[in-house]
Order: structure tokens, then C-alpha cells, then sequence
């Protein structure tokens, strides 16, 4: 089945391609036979099928198919079951291998009114699956190739991870798609661990080490040790989120907390803050948008000194969480510690932070003494390097921009920063000049929250909102931002060339939160600097 | 987890495909030169704190540049352009000055920054707004941060105040040269970043020695019992020790109520840096006028209520009919000095204004430019930082301040190791009506 399906996957792709390049036309049926279509009321027709590598894939196609693809790779999911965990897993989760078409179904809809197919692939594996997705991709693009010889244009697009795979597709399966739409894109496995791990780490040395982090053991106790892990990174977030809200300016630290009294003398929100920063942890958050804070006596202090540090503890949540499953799932697949901090400069990795937030970190000696305890106290955690050169031997971008590409991005995103996007413009530049790639095929969309967000209950406690406010948060976009960049994408495969900046500011001039500026390019992660 | 079939995959899918796919397309265009310059116009933009404790002190500035640039336009502009001036308020909070910066370059496309203010705001501000990158010019702000005098850090920016380091510096010859105050024991109370960091610097070089290692706090974070008990471990000291103050003007004002409260206030003698010295300030926010009265306090302008002053009356002029309902006081003076300054700099670029022109104007000429300041003007082609030199009076119970012994004496120095020495500066002659017309 495999066997059979690659080959004449391949060769359907092939034939496809011959048909576009020469403008013959050469029906293909390979794979037909292969696939489940159903068509809706509202007549699309949906084929659901199985790859060769067992993952399952989706097709939809509207009656008035337009011609242009997208093919969606969806971002990372857990690789394990999960019981009941807060905010992790609310409801227990189990491992999903659903297809997914677009971000979302409100997205999928608009884009098949449009006249747009869509196709989107579960991935026969889940966790940091970059390999299994792009060949994933790969087959569900031939399956729809072949079923849909009306395909003359494609669009590769993702979500995070998704992001990542669709632009290492296109790097690698160069001309297989017309234009390439990675939006939130991740960074490197290596790049994102560290980011994830930095703080996971981080909360270890300053408030608990009970959490274990890395190296997880093999089968079952590793299992049992990743779950306990997320156990009490919960609930040491808990107590650092009640530490706060009893005494804003002044919070202590937790009762697990080992750490010298010297820097027990710190407010722990300054600690708190500290690692955000040097992890690279954005400091707005769903609730926290660093420069409001509740009327009274406390406002300016509070935007200034308390809100910062109560974004990163309200990311670093997420984002400590996922280093867990992270390093769990990475450590199985790389067969060994894959997180290293040996030969981290902490004092480096603060940089000109420690003067922008010199008041909320207590200023230059108690953030002397925090980053001093990181870099001369604390144990380090060395990886395994035939581990790290499997975990690398994963696809690395290489800037090699054949087709169109545009990238949708935040820099307060908490799990991918924008400088994921600043990365992939360092190594398309580094192509060009190496002529390894064309210039004037990246064009960089930004979103961006409002000036200020955060609203405040009477108590002066900060109010999370139902939802996350557009601009924050990880791949948190509007359908409409959505599909106006989209659009863009579709318009670009099918001329092959970027919009031009006035164009593209034109098509998003009724997103207020999007923008456009070249010369924009938030800091590479932590790991690159 | 790379399969066999990999290889194969992309040999046969990237020779198949590859061909024509190699499509000329445009390339983002970038920020102009001339953005914000319309052959009428000049938008200019800045980002402030006009609320909250620190717009209690500074809020005044936009509104005072607006006059001035209100009234140049009403003198037929700049090259026959009229200047615009957008405001957004940052609070004094890094982030959100760093969002309003980026709006104004972004959204608002102003041609230049003028008067911000802030360490901490600024320095966040100036990289998320990617101003370098964008070579918007950021003209005339109010820091006395000496990092922002690194021209390869921050290339487009010109700092007005005079750094913290030479502020220290100066203040430690004018302690030095003092004789009631040269034989006491001083300590310092100073703010816990690159502020305070910089005056201890400042102090260490010029050979200052304190009784006692600094009180450090962070920003914000002065409390009426910090200061209390600082001031309580300090009031066994015989004689009447010398105390600096080297923060923001809430936290002097801390500091002194700190005094009331303990009837310290004769005990010792302050001295406020120049950022923490704003009598009007310090009356508002509660300091007795009798504890005002005697302070030393550090400026490089003339006093605010000095209307013999030909820069302070035509800029009170300026601010009765352009900036109507707002108290003319050292933070309006301030503000109006930014404006003059910033007009001869797009004066002095010429009539086909671009960014980079500008930027080479103050390189130039800014050294040049008619100011109410009293001490020179520093701008060249390696030093971003305005003024170097101040002068010390005394406050009195009205807020004024007079020069100590009776005529002004100014100082100058650099942010390294030169001396401090005593400077026979004359500033240029306001010109008429107050219009540049370099």
C-alpha cells in the first residue's frame, strides 16, 4: 500500500506539473480508488482518505473551483494521552490525528465560497513531527493532484509548526508549490526548546526543584515523571499567582523556593520577570498588557513594575507547560537530553532589557544578584549531543525562496516570538547573496495588539477577558486578517510575484491591527542571539 | 525518521517542478527620506508621559513644543512648511512608549521624533520602532542617559539634557569648591539603574568619596518608610552632612516629606540632581515651602520665573497666546527650548528636507543653535549629547531658583574623565521675535 501509493502519488505529481509547465493536458486518475468523497448541500465535495504512511488527509473542493489550492499543515500537537490536566488538558486529551484543511472551520468556510480548495493532512505522527509533516504534505498535495487535475496553483500554508513545514516543503520541494503563507511560524526544534526550556529551567532554580525538566526516563516512569512534572509546574505557578495577587509591589516566594535569602529580599515578581526575559517570553499577555494598570495610586507602578512580570507568568504558564510535553516528546524521539543551558550568558541574554525594565526588576543590583545565582549558583543541564545532532538532522531552514512567500507574525506571539520571521529573513538574505535564492520573494506581515488592552476590576485585579485580544497570544488572528492575507497568497501564486508593498498595505488597510515595514524585525530567539 | 523515499522525493519532484518557477517580483519598498515632509507640511511625533506620577512633572512638554511650532507656523513656518505635532501619552511605562512610538512611526509616518523622554521608555521604544533601521531622526530627548550618546547604537539620536555622569561630576566640584559643604560628610540616595548608576560613575571620576555606599532603589519603589529609615540612620551623623538626591522629583519629594516627618530638614543639606529638582513639582506634590526653601538644586537653564530673562519672555509670550491656561514653569521653558531647537535643525537641512539631511544638520550646525540654555551646546560628528555644563542655586519658599552666591556659575565637563572646569560661556542672543533665522 505504502509502496504503491508513493509511487503513484509521485507520479501523479509529476504529471501535474508537466501538464502546468507544458499546458498539455493529461488526465490523471491515480489514487481515485483510494479516497472517500462526499459532496454537501452546500456543494463541496469532501474526500477523506489515508496516505501511505498511515496518516489521514482531507480534500475539499467547491463546485466552483477556482483552480488554487491551499494546503494546510496543522501546528503541533500533543503526542501523548493526558488525563485531566489545567490548562493543559481541562478535559483529558487523546492523541488526534484529525485532518485539519485551514486554522479554523470559519476560515475553511469563506475560502470555499471563494472558489478555493482546500487540503490539510493529520500527520501519521504527532509532537515536534516536522519530518512526518512535510512528507505528509507532500502526499496529500499528490492525492489531491491527482483527484483534482483542475489544480493549477498551490498555496503552502501552516500554523506554527504548520508554518515551519510548509516553508521547509517548499525549501525542499522546490516549484511544488506556487506560494508559501507560514503564519506564527516556529522556529527550529532546538530554537523553540531552548525558549521553552530557559523558562522551565528557570522556574526550577528560583522556585522548585521538585520539577524534573529533562531527562525523562524510558516507558512508563517517564511517562509518570512528565505527568508529575506538569503537576508542579501548575501548582508552582499557583502559588506564584498567589503570591502576587495578596501583595502586588511586594510578593514573596514560594515555600518550595530554595534559593538565598539575599534574593528572597527581591519581590519574586521581579525573579518572575527576569526569566521571561532571558528566556525570551513575551511580556503582554491575554491579560496583561504591560502598560495599564488600575486606576488609583498604583496605575503607573503597575504598568511599569507589576504587569510585565504578570504577562510573562501568565505565558510562561503555557510556555513552561509545553517544555515539558516538549522535552518529553523530543527526548523520546532524539533519544536523550536534548535541552542544554551549559554554556547560557545569562547577562547576555537580558541585554538592553535590563534598562528597559530596570524598575520592574528591582533595579540593577537585585537583578546583578538574580542573573549572578542563574549563571554561578545554579546547576546547569548539559544535553546529549548525539541527541542534539538528531534532533538538527531534522530539515533546518535554509532561506532557499523560489515562490512567493508571506509571513503572518506577532512579536508578543509567547510559544513562536516573531523572530522566527526575523530568522528566515537572515537566512533568505544569506541565500540571496549566496545565490541560492532570488531577491524580493519575502514580504513580512506583522500583527500587532492595541496600545493598551488590560482591564481592571475594582479590587484592582486583572480582568482576563473570554478572549485573547487580537495581537497577542500564540497564532491568535481574526478570520478576516486570516483571509485578507490569504488572498494575497492566492494572488501571488497565481502571478508569481510578491504583491508590492503599496498592494499588500492596501489589502489589509481594514485590519488596524496588521501592518507593514520592512525595517521591522523583532529579536531572533534567544538561541540565535 | 528521514525515510528512503526521501531522497528520491525531492530528486524527482525538485527536477520535474523547478522550471519556471524563477519569476521576477518587486521588492519591499523601504521608509523614504522624506516621509512626513509634504511640500506644506512636517509631521513630527513624540511620545511622553502626560499622565500618571511622571506627567505630573513632564506633562506640560507637548503642549508647550505645539505652541511654539503653533506660533513658527503662524510666522509663515519652516521653509514654507507648517509643522505638525503628534502627541501620544506613554505614561513613563517602556512598553507602551515603545507602542506609541511604533504608532507614530508606522501609522502616524512622522518625519522625526522630537522630545521624548525616558531612559527605560526609550530605549525600548527606539528598537521596537525600529528608528535606526527606519533613519527616523530622534531629536532632542530628554535623558541624561549616556548610552544614548552611542552613535552606533542609536545613530539617529540627539539627547538634550546634559549626561548623568557629567551631572555628577559637576556636582561633586561644585561640593568640592564649597566650603560649608566640602568639610561635612555626604551620602548619596540615588535610583537603582542606568539613572544612578551613571551619578555614581560620574562621582567615582571625578574622585568623590560618600561617607557611606549609595542608598539604591529601584524606580518607583521609594517608600515614605525607606525613606524615613534612611534618613533616621543618617541623623547621628555630626554636623550638617551633604545629601544628593539623585532621582526623579517624586522621590525627592519622598524623601523631604521623609524629613518633615522626622523634623530633619535642618539636619542636612540637599542637593537635587537636576531631574529631581522641580520646585513646582515638589510644592504639588506636598513639600512644605519651607522645606523647599534652601535646597541646591543643579540646571543648565535660567530660572523659569526669571521674566528678565530675553529667552523666558518670549517664550512666556509665546505660551500666553499659543498655550493659553497653562502656567509657564521650567517644564514649559523646557518644552518651548526643544521646539526652537528642532526648528533650526529643519531649518538648517535646508528646503528639500530629508531625514538624513537633518540628522547632518545638528552634526554640523547644532552646535550653533540659539537656546535658552545657558551652558553650550555639545553636537558634532561624535558627540550626540546637548547640553555639558550646569550651574546650582538655591530654591526659595516660592519655588524660585536663585544662583548660589549670587550670580550663576557654570561648569563644564565631559562624560569621561576630562575635568570639570569653569566655563565663561556666553550664549547667542534669542533672535527677534524669537524665529529662528539661522
Amino acid at each position: 500500500m505504502k509502496n504503491t501509493f508513493v509511487k503513484k502519488g509521485l507520479v501523479g505529481l509529476v504529471s501535474t506539473a508537466l501538464v502546468a509547465a507544458f499546458a498539455v493536458t493529461t488526465p490523471s486518475v491515480a489514487q481515485a480508488a483510494d479516497l472517500t468523497c462526499t459532496t454537501s448541500s452546500t456543494k463541496v465535495e469532501t474526500c477523506k482518505g489515508t496516505d501511505g504512511d498511515g496518516a489521514k488527509f482531507e480534500i475539499r473542493v467547491p463546485a466552483n473551483f477556482n483552480g488554487t489550492l491551499y494546503v494546510y499543515a496543522h501546528g503541533i500537537r500533543y503526542n501523548v494521552n493526558l488525563p485531566a490536566i489545567p490548562v493543559v488538558a481541562p478535559a483529558g486529551s487523546v492523541i488526534n490525528y484529525a485532518p485539519e484543511v485551514a486554522p479554523t472551520e470559519l476560515v475553511a468556510t469563506a475560502l470555499l465560497k471563494q472558489g478555493y480548495a482546500l487540503a490539510g493532512s493529520g500527520v501519521r505522527a504527532q509532537g515536534w513531527s516536522l519530518e512526518e509533516g512535510t512528507d505528509a504534505f507532500l502526499q496529500v498535495l499528490q492525492a489531491a493532484k491527482d483527484r483534482y487535475p483542475k489544480v493549477s496553483k498551490v498555496v503552502a500554508w501552516g500554523n506554527s509548526l504548520g508554518g515551519l513545514t510548509a516553508q521547509a516543503f517548499a525549501e525542499q520541494y522546490s516549484g511544488a508549490v506556487d506560494a508559501v503563507l507560514p503564519m506564527c511560524i516556529a522556529d527550529s526544534a532546538q530554537a523553540e526548546i531552548t525558549m521553552a526550556g530557559d523558562f522551565l529551567w528557570g522556574m526550577k532554580t528560583f522556585f522548585n526543584p521538585a520539577i524534573k525538566g529533562t531527562g525523562y526516563s524510558a516507558g512508563m516512569t517517564g511517562y509518570l515523571e512528565m505527568l508529575g512534572d506538569l503537576g508542579t509546574v501548575l501548582t508552582t505557578l499557583q502559588a506564584l499567582q498567589a503570591a502576587i495577587t495578596a501583595n502586588p509591589t511586594q510578593p514573596v516566594w514560594p515555600a518550595t523556593s530554595t534559593v538565598p535569602a539575599t534574593l528572597k529580599a527581591i519581590p519574586v515578581r521581579s525573579a518572575i520577570l527576569l526569566l521571561g526575559l532571558v528566556s525570551g517570553i513575551s511580556t503582554q499577555s491575554k491579560t496583561y498588557d504591560s502598560s495599564s494598570g488600575p486606576a488609583g495610586a498604583l496605575e503607573t507602578t503597575f504598568g511599569v513594575a507589576i504587569s510585565p512580570a504578570l504577562a510573562v507568568l501568565e505565558n510562561g504558564a503555557e510556555a513552561a507547560a509545553l517544555a515539558v510535553l516538549a522535552n518529553y516528546d523530543m527526548e523520546l524521539r532524539a533519544g536523550g537530553v536534548v535541552y542544554d543551558n551549559s554554556k547560557t550568558n545569562f547577562a547576555a541574554r537580558l541585554g538592553d532589557d535590563s534598562e528597559a525594565f530596570a524598575a520592574a526588576l528591582s533595579g540593577v543590583t537585585a537583578t546583578t544578584g538574580m542573573v549572578g545565582y542563574l549563571q554561578l549558583v545554579a546547576p546547569k543541564v548539559t544535553a546529549n549531543p548525539v541527541a542534539v545532532a538528531k534532533l538538527n538532522s531534522m530539515y533546518q531552514l535554509q532561506g532557499k525562496i523560489a515562490v512567493p512567500t508571506i509571513t503572518l507574525a506577532a512579536a508578543s506571539d509567547h510559544i513562536t516570538p516573531g523572530g522566527a520571521v526575523t530568522h528566515l529573513v537572515n537566512q533568505y538574505n544569506a541565500a540571496i547573496s549566496s545565490g541560492a535564492a532570488t531577491s524580493g520573494k519575502l514580504l513580512n506581515i506583522w500583527n500587532k495588539p492595541a496600545e493598551t488592552y488590560s482591564t481592571f476590576a475594582a479590587t484592582g485585579a486583572g480582568v482576563t477577558p473570554a478572549t485573547t485580544p487580537n495581537g497577542v497570544g500564540h497564532c491568535n488572528y481574526t478570520t478576516s486578517q486570516v483571509l485578507a492575507v490569504a488572498k494575497l497568497a492566492a494572488t501571488a501564486a497565481k502571478t508569481g510575484k510578491l504583491p508590492s508593498t503599496a498592494t499588500a498595505k492596501a489589502a489589509i488597510k481594514n485590519e488596524k491591527n496588521l501592518f507593514i515595514d520592512p525595517n521591522f524585525m523583532p529579536p531572533l530567539l534567544k538561541f540565535r542571539q | 525518521m528521514i525515510r528512503n523515499t526521501r531522497t528520491k522525493r525531492v530528486s524527482i519532484a525538485s527536477a520535474l517542478i523547478a522550471a519556471g518557477a524563477m519569476v521576477l517580483s518587486t521588492v519591499p519598498a523601504q521608509a523614504t527620506e522624506t516621509t512626513g515632509v509634504t511640500a506644506t507640511t512636517i509631521k513630527l511625533g513624540i511620545s511622553s508621559p502626560k499622565t500618571g506620577s511622571a506627567g505630573l512633572v513632564y506633562g506640560k512638554v507637548p503642549g508647550a513644543m505645539k505652541a511654539y511650532f503653533d506660533y513658527i507656523n503662524a510666522n509663515g513656518g519652516v521653509n514654507g512648511r507648517k509643522i505638525s505635532l503628534v502627541s501620544y501619552d506613554d505614561k513613563y511605562v517602556p512598553t507602551l512608549a515603545a507602542t506609541q512610538t511604533t504608532k507614530l512611526v508606522l501609522d502616524d509616518k512622522v518625519f522625526a521624533l522630537v522630545g521624548a523622554l525616558g531612559t527605560a521608555t526609550h530605549s525600548k521604544a527606539y528598537t521596537a520602532a525600529a528608528l535606526a533601521k527606519n533613519n527616523v531622526p530622534d531629536l532632542f530627548v530628554n535623558t541624561g542617559f549616556s548610552g544614548f550618546a552611542n552613535k552606533a547604537k542609536y545613530p539617529t539620536t540627539f539627547t538634550i539634557l546634559p549626561s548623568y555622569a557629567m551631572e555628577a561630576k559637576i556636582m561633586a566640584k561644585f561640593i568640592k569648591d564649597n566650603p560649608a559643604l566640602a568639610p561635612q560628610a555626604s551620602f548619596l540616595i540615588a535610583q537603582d539603574d542606568e539613572f544612578g548608576i551613571d551619578g555614581v560613575g560620574g562621582f567615582k571620576t571625578a574622585g568623590h568619596t560618600f561617607a557611606a555606599a549609595p542608598t539604591l532603589y529601584p524606580q518607583g519603589a521609594l517608600t515614605a518608610a525607606l525613606a524615613e529609615g534612611a534618613l533616621t540612620s543618617l541623623s547621628a551623623v555630626p554636623g550638617k552632612p551633604v545629601l544628593v538626591l539623585f532621582g526623579t522629583t517624586d522621590s525627592t519629594a519622598t524623601i523631604l516629606k521623609a524629613a518633615e516627618k522626622l523634623s530633619l530638614t535642618n539636619k542636612f543639606t540637599f542637593i537635587a540632581g537636576s531631574v529631581g529638582g522641580d520646585a513646582n513639582t515638589l510644592l504639588a506634590l506636598g513639600v512644605k515651602s519651607t522645606t523647599v526653601d534652601g535646597i541646591i538644586a543643579a540646571s543648565f537653564f535660567p530660572d523659569a520665573k526669571d521674566a528678565t530673562d530675553a529667552y523666558v519672555k518670549q517664550f512666556m509670550a509665546i505660551n500666553m497666546s499659543y498655550n493659553k491656561g497653562v502656567t509657564f514653569d521650567n517644564t514649559v521653558l523646557q518644552g518651548m527650548n526643544s521646539a526652537m531647537l528642532t526648528v533650526q535643525a529643519l531649518r538648517a537641512a535646508g528646503k528639500n528636507l530629508t531625514r538624513s539631511g537633518v540628522i547632518k544638520a545638528i552634526e554640523s550646525k547644532g552646535s550653533t543653535f540659539a537656546s535658552a540654555g545657558l551652558a553650550p551646546l555639545n553636537y558634532s560628528a561624535t558627540s550626540r549629547v546637548g547640553y555639558n555644563g550646569y550651574w546650582f542655586g538655591q530654591l526659595n519658599a516660592k519655588g524660585e531658583l536663585k544662583p548660589f552666591g549670587g550670580k550663576v556659575s557654570l561648569y563644564t565637563t565631559d562624560s569621561t574623565s576630562g575635568a570639570v572646569t569653569a566655563s565663561t560661556y556666553v550664549r547667542k542672543t534669542i533672535p527677534k521675535n524669537g524665529i529662528p533665522n539661522n
